[in-house]
């Protein structure tokens, strides 16, 4: 493997100063589960690794104010584990838990996920529906950045130079909101998602209006949101027995579908049924359950 | 970079160059051939050891992040001379052909069962799903893992 000096700041404010002094040739480690591998396969050969494990307190979940406050070196397996996300962000708990491999998930971090800001990650969809932000900190001081603003492309991330995502912040989904993420894979179950689509559904009011918010994820760009939807509408309607032709207009702005060539099925699909969040992902993306 | 934590039961103080993993250190610098190189890439799951308990791949780790912690690897899976029952369960089912998998097999599978003494057949294959065994002899290891379930 290529070597590097490996810098082990022990604070966040060490840490900043370590990367403000360094130049370009250096990388921000966390858990070290993409990074260490691209490293070995030869795909960006740093000088220096900034590592932040011994940065104190970093790992921690709590809530605060109503929000989950996830620090950014939580392992998917904190995460998944923690009794607060699974009770409150069930669909948060549910798409780390795809994350690759258990042992991937024992080192892989929340904030190294997301600062990748690879288009196959598993938590983005889900974060990306319950409007979470990162926080980030730098040299010019702390910021938040919602996470819609968050992905702007390849693998890139809306961080400056010398910028470090410290934690992910999400707010309480609405009440009664329902979720699910479902993922497409090539082989099997535990490989990266070609597509995956979480999605949150939150009825309210007398019209039983259903909105969701999907999500398409394109090899070219990084994790997004799409429009706001109108399956679920239909889904409530059908419930109702009035089946219809309603929420093709949601279906036309939000399927995945490489050069359009690929229409999407799945009205007839015998999988599909409730509860209304799976109906709707499914809707939206080819895809299989493990 | 000098380093410290405990291996197999016992402290270890040792050096290591700063790019080293996990599985470098183990294998180059301790001698412990135990723990396998396969794919490097963190996908086949035989470099797997348990760190605090939680499988991890020896392979994507860096050295310096085990700092203070309790590793495990396949050597020291045994007690006092007795195999663990896992260890007994794979040799008396067959659960290896070539056996290259199998020290990850068996510590993927330990992680498992210090976190649920009994899980159900869907949890094992979970929990081995990081593991790749290229004899395709999922169903003995499997097997194997239950019986040291259901024993206890």
């Amino acid at each position: 493997m290529h070597p590097f000096r490996l810098l082990e700041p022990e604070s966040l404010p060490e840490a900043i100063e370590t990367l403000r002094r360094l130049d370009g040739e250096s990388r921000l480690v966390a858990g070290g589960t993409a990074l260490v591998a691209m490293i070995r396969l030869g795909l960006v050969k740093p000088d220096r690794l900034v590592s932040l494990h011994r940065v104190p307190g970093l790992n921690r979940i709590r809530v605060d104010g109503g929000s989950l406050e996830l620090g950014a070196m939580a392992t998917h397996a904190d995460i998944e584990r923690s009794r607060t996300v699974r009770d409150g962000w069930p669909l948060l708990a549910e798409a780390v838990h795809r994350v690759a491999t258990p042992a991937i998930r024992t080192s892989g971090t929340i904030g190294g996920n997301l600062a990748y800001a690879e288009a196959a990650s598993d938590p983005a969809p889900a974060l990306l529906c319950l409007n979470a932000e990162a926080r980030v900190l730098g040299p010019g001081g702390e910021r938040a950045v919602p996470l819609a603003r968050f992905f702007r492309g390849f693998y890139e991330a809306a961080l400056e130079p010398g910028e470090i995502v410290t934690a992910v912040r999400v707010p309480p989904p609405p009440a009664g909101a329902r979720g699910g993420y479902v993922k497409f894979t090539s082989r099997s179950a535990e490989d990266k998602p070609l597509v995956g689509v979480a999605a949150l559904v939150v009825r309210g009011g007398a019209m039983r209006r259903g909105a969701h918010r999907a999500r398409r994820l394109r090899p070219d760009a990084g994790p997004r949101r799409s429009g706001r939807a109108r399956a679920a509408r239909r889904g409530a309607h059908r419930r109702r027995g009035a089946r219809r032709g309603g929420g093709r207009r949601g279906r036309g702005r939000s399927a995945f579908r490489p050069d359009g060539q690929r229409r999407l099925p799945a009205r007839d699909d015998p999988r599909v049924g409730p509860p209304a969040a799976d109906r709707v992902a499914r809707r939206h993306c080819v895809t299989r359950r493990h | 970079m000098s380093l410290s934590f405990t291996l197999n039961g016992q402290p270890c103080a040792t050096q290591a160059p700063d790019h080293w993993t996990v599985l470098d250190l183990l294998r180059d610098e301790l001698g412990l051939m135990g723990t396998k190189y396969g794919c490097g890439e963190g996908v086949c799951g035989t470099c797997t050891v348990l760190a605090d308990g939680q499988p991890i791949r020896a392979c994507l780790v860096l050295a310096a992040h085990v700092r203070g912690r309790v590793l495990v690897t396949v050597e020291g899976l045994e007690r006092d001379g007795r195999l663990d029952p896992i260890q007994t369960a794979f040799a008396e089912r067959g659960a290896a052909q070539c056996g290259y998998c199998t020290p990850g097999m068996m510590l993927a599978a330990k992680a498992l069962l210090l976190e649920n003494p009994s899980p159900s057949e869907h949890e094992v294959r979970e929990a081995l799903s990081g593991n790749l065994c290229r004899c395709t002899g999922y169903t003995k290891i499997v097997e194997a893992v239950l019986a040291v379930a259901g024993s206890k």
